[in-house]
Order: C-alpha cells, then structure tokens, then sequence
C-alpha cells in the first residue's frame, strides 16, 4: 500500500469522525434554532460539562459505557432546566434577550466547571475494545474513530426516522415551520419544545462523551467545538438538518486535511469556507430564513 | 430642566472630572481611564445594537485592530507624536470596517451576530499566528509613549499617569461628545428608524444597506479610538486582552445592563461593571461566574437594565405625582 494513499485515508478518516461529533453538536443547535429561533450559545457548554459528567462516571463506576449512557442524559435534563425556568422567561423580550442569557449561561457553565475540576486537561481512557487498529482491505483504521462514525450514523438514522416517519416528527417539523399556527391547532407546542430542546442537548452530551477519549477534557472544549458547530448550523443554512449534516462533513474534512496541508492557517479555513459560503449563499447553503 | 441647570451640570462634571485624580490618587485615576475606555467601547456597539438593532459579537476585532494600530505605528515609526499615532488606530479600525461593511450590511438579525463571531474569532487566530508582526500571545509592548506637544509652546509627558488621565479623558469625552452629536442629526433619526421599521424605511426612499453601513463604520472607527486609547494606556497589547471573546462580549453586556438604546445606558453599564469587577477581583477569582450570574439575573428581572429601571422609577414617581395633585 502506497504511504501517501494511507494517509490520505487516516486523514480522511480523521475528519470523517470529527465531522460526525460536530454534526451531533450542530444538529440539536439549528433544531433548537429552527422551532423556536434561539441560537442557543450554551449549547456547546452542555457539550463540554457532559465530557466533565462523563470524566466523573469513569472516575467513579470506572465504565466507559455507563459514562457514555448517564452522562447525557443528566446534560439533558439540564438544558430541559434551562429551557423551562429561564429562556422560557424571557422569550417575550425577543432574541436579544436569549441570546444574552445563554452567553450568560454558557460563562456560568465555563467558571463552574474550572471551579470544581480545575483548569488543566483531564484524560478519559477509551474503553479496551476500542483500542488499536483494526485491518480492513490491506489498510488500517483506528477503532474508535470508525465507532464514532458508526454510532454518529445510527443516531442520525433514529433522528431521521422519527422526524420524517412519525405523528410526533410530524408536529415537530411542523413547529419548526410555523411554531403559532400548530398552537392553534391544539398541539402542546410549549411541551413540544421542551422535548426538542432535550434531545438537543442530549446529542451534544453524547458528542462530548465520545470526543472527550480524543481530544481529553478540558476548559476550552466549548470554544473549539461552539465555533465550529455555529458555523455549521449558518452555512448549512439555520433549521436545516440536512445541510447541518453536509457541512458539518465539509468542516470535518477541511479541519483535517486543512492540519496536513496548511497546519499554520489551519483554524482559519473554516472561517474562510463560511465567508465564500455566506458570500454566494447569504441564508446558507439549504436555508430559507435568516 | 431648564438651559441655566443644564450648563451648571456639565460644568460641574467638568470640575468633578478635573479634580478627581487629584483627590483620589493614581490609582482610582486609572481605574477611572478603564471605565472611560470600555463606555467608549460600549457606546460605539450601542450604535450598533441599541440604535440599529444590530447585535455584534466580535465588536472586538475594531478595538484590537485599534489597540494594534497605534501600537504597531509606535513601535516602527521613530518619533511618531501622540496624536497621529492615536488616528493611526482610529483609521486602522476605520478602513477594517470600511472592507467588511459591504459583506455584513445585508444580513441582520441572527446570521449578524455569527458572522461577527466568527470575523472576531478570525482576527483573534491572525493575532496569533502572524506571530513576526503581532508578537502572538506576547503582543507588542514596550513602544515609546510620545509627549503630548506642540513644539516651542508645551510638552506634556504621557508617563505621568495624572497627565495620561487629562489626556484620555479628554479625547473619550470628544469621542463621545461627537457620537451624541451624530445620534441628533437627522442621519441619526433614519438610523433609529431602520431599527424600528426597516422595512418602511426602504419604501420611504432611505437606502437601507447604505445607511447600515455609515453607522457600520462609525461604530467600528470609534471601537478603534477606545482601543487605540487602551493601547496608550497599557503600553502593551495581547492578542487575548485585543481580540479576545470576552472582549467582545463585554461591551454587549454592559450595554445590555446599563440600558439598551439609551446613549447614556452603555456608560451607566460601564461604571456598573468597573465597580463590580473592582468588587469581584478583590474577593473572588470566579469573575466569569459573577459574569454570567449578572447577565441572568439582568435579563430575567430588569431586560432595559439600569437606565430603563430608572426611566421606570421616574413614571411611577410622576405618575404617583398626577394622581396626588387635583386636575
């Protein structure tokens, strides 16, 4: 096997996997964003304090899985907190306000985690099975990543079949078009919300329990991982979930192949592919408000 | 109030600020310079935010690009004087807002707000990479701060930190002085207008993009004075303090606690948080969390901050008035 195809493939693959993490953050973001038209700027804080929830679970059950299926969800049940007591409030002052509260949020969710975990990066084993690499075609491929990429698909294919297969997809793609007229019709769309908004941070936690074995854990995750998921959910074009998935591949290729190739600029290509994006398409690639 | 109680006003805060440094020292003096720098920073966004309706979250990349304008001018130019190296940063941010005005003008809204976070993060990630003109996280220090003269008549030394406190406070009270000026003119009413209504603004004849775009750039160019000032005054500028995301948040929530579109709202919110970050630092080092808890609590219970909670207090006061005497 010729050495630069192979790494070609391991980069490819590399992005591949970063791309399917950021697809899990940026698909809650822009279906947040669709139905109620909140750019949740906490989102990637939920992504990051469920990476510290997921840290703790090993330090204490010492079980990547159990990490992997509890951290999430209590990540979830904070953003449903979020939602319910303080977005809800100030929902009637219009985006601004929520905007400013979830910056708000996401500088109480920073200073918290530094407060109780310190500031230095945190280790989190990858669990056995997943370790090492594995032959497929004369080439190798890095287990985990190729897990990350499989578990990433099968949540994808879940979403999409519930959003486009049952009642309740229904009612929510039905919001996220027209959240007052569904209200009239006598759906619980306050409810509705509150669900979306759970399975929205529910993604971002699983996100940040499978990325933290690859990139450790640590205060800044939110940052890296928050700008790179905006720029997915803007270029995909806001409530797209189709485009958030396309992007959020692009991104994922680009971050990769972009360390390779032009590792000094590499953090400012994905600027660069949202400028020329927003120039040719100012509402995004597949959006149609802005 | 009448013209008489007015004048006696400005010229009472003219002596208060004339006095100060001398009554409270050095130290009270420079804290007073920050609070002047950040209401400078803050009104500029407010322009944007409170008078446009444009919500920025990387206002920061126009007052880095200040801070590094006039500290890159007096780093490389022997002999540079004080104020052309202050314009150095004011044209700096200026011509940085003139190219990215035609790409930001025709969004608003949300797709606003990303992109600015995004150019904020782009000029941060240049600051720190372009590390043989930027100096990376070190930044650019230690640049010769030039006499305030005019040759054959004065020559104030800047070193003297009583001096530098005349000096700032006169060229933020101009600043300011000449955005209040631009919020009356009648450019200013179309401004609040496409706020309002940006629709009937483009049928009443008003060219919205246009109109986006000169506020655009005032706002930028005035970010970039405060900046330019700041550079002066810390004798050094970081890549973090310049571009940094906190940066650019901070303008927005003093603006947002001292009262969105109010032209004094962003000042109050400045002196708001100068106290309060004076208070946190002492006590605690969870500033971001003290941060965080303020916006909250902010939004949830006062949403026009404290200018608005003022103007509240003094309905319910006039309105108790109307009631108490007879018609």
């Amino acid at each position: 096997m010729d050495a630069s195809v192979a790494m070609y493939v391991a980069q490819g693959i590399h992005g591949l996997a970063y791309g399917m993490v950021l697809f899990l953050v940026a698909s809650g973001l822009t279906l947040i964003f669709g139905m109620m038209g909140v750019l949740n700027l906490a989102h990637a804080s939920f992504f990051m304090l469920s990476a510290y929830f997921g840290y703790q679970m090993v330090a204490w059950t010492g079980s990547f899985w159990a990490a992997l299926l509890v951290a999430p969800v209590i990540t979830a049940v904070f953003g449903i907190l979020l939602e319910r007591f303080l977005l809800k409030k100030v929902h009637a002052f219009g985006h601004m306000g929520e905007l400013i509260l979830t910056v708000g949020v996401s500088l109480i969710v920073l200073d918290g985690v530094k407060a109780v975990w310190g500031t230095e990066s945190l280790p989190l084993k990858m669990p056995p099975v997943l370790e090492g690499l594995v032959q497929i075609a004369g080439m190798q491929y890095p287990i985990y990543r190729l897990f990350i990429i499989a578990m990433a698909l099968v949540l994808l294919g879940i979403l999409s079949l519930v959003l486009f297969k049952t009642r309740l997809g229904m009612v929510v793609r039905a919001a996220v078009s027209d959240a007052e007229m569904v209200n009239a019709l006598g759906i619980n769309v306050p409810l509705v919300f509150m669900f979306v908004f759970g399975v929205g941070t529910w993604m971002a936690g699983v996100a940040g329990v499978a990325i933290a074995p690859i990139l450790t854990v640590f205060p800044g995750l939110a940052d890296q991982m928050g700008m790179d998921a905006f720029i997915v959910v803007v270029v995909g074009g806001f409530g797209s979930l189709g485009g958030a998935f396309l992007v959020s591949i692009i991104g994922g290729l680009i971050s990769s192949y972009g360390v390779q190739f032009l590792s000094q600029y590499a953090a400012v290509l994905m600027f660069v592919f949202m400028a020329v994006a927003l120039a040719i398409k100012p509402k995004g690639l597949f959006g149609e408000r802005d | 109030m009448n013209n008489k109680s007015r004048w006696a006003l400005w010229i009472a805060g003219a002596v208060a600020l004339f006095l100060y440094p001398r009554l409270f020292g050095i130290y009270y003096a420079n804290i007073f310079v920050t609070f002047a720098i950040y209401a400078l920073y803050a009104v500029s966004l407010n322009l944007l935010l409170g008078y446009t309706g444009l919500l920025s979250f990387g206002h920061a990349m126009y007052f880095g690009t200040g801070a590094y304008g006039t500290a890159l001018a007096l780093t490389h130019i022997k002999g540079l004087p004080l104020v052309p190296a202050l314009l150095a940063g004011f044209f700096a941010a200026f011509f940085l807002a003139i190219c990215v005005a035609p790409l930001v003008v025709r969004v608003g809204g949300n797709a606003f707000a990303m992109m600015h976070l995004a150019f904020g993060q782009l000029m941060f990630v240049l600051a720190l990479k372009l590390r043989h003109i930027t100096g990376g996280e070190d930044g650019v220090g230690g640049f010769p701060i030039p006499p305030l003269s005019i040759p054959g008549l004065f020559s104030l030394d800047m070193g003297d930190p009583i001096l530098f406190y005349y000096f700032a406070v006169a060229v933020i009270a101009a600043s300011l002085w000449l955005l209040w000026f631009f919020t009356k003119t009648p450019f200013g009413q179309i401004m609040v207008a496409v706020r309002d209504n940006t629709k009937r603004v483009d049928y009443l004849g008003f060219r919205v993009p246009h109109t986006k775009a000169v506020v655009y750039v005032i706002a930028g160019a005035f970010a970039g004075m405060a900046g330019a000032v700041y550079a002066l005054f810390q004798n050094l500028v970081a890549a973090y303090d310049a571009y940094g995301i906190l940066t650019s948040f901070v303008p927005v929530m003093m603006t947002m606690v001292g009262g969105i579109g109010q032209f004094f709202g962003p000042i109050c919110g400045a002196g708001i948080f100068g106290v309060l970050d004076e208070l946190t630092t002492r006590y605690t080092d969870r500033v971001e969390l003290v941060l965080g808890l303020v916006l909250v609590l902010v939004i949830m219970y006062a949403p026009y901050g404290f200018t608005g909670f003022l103007t509240y207090l003094r309905m319910r006061w006039s309105a108790s008035r109307a009631q108490r005497s007879p018609a």
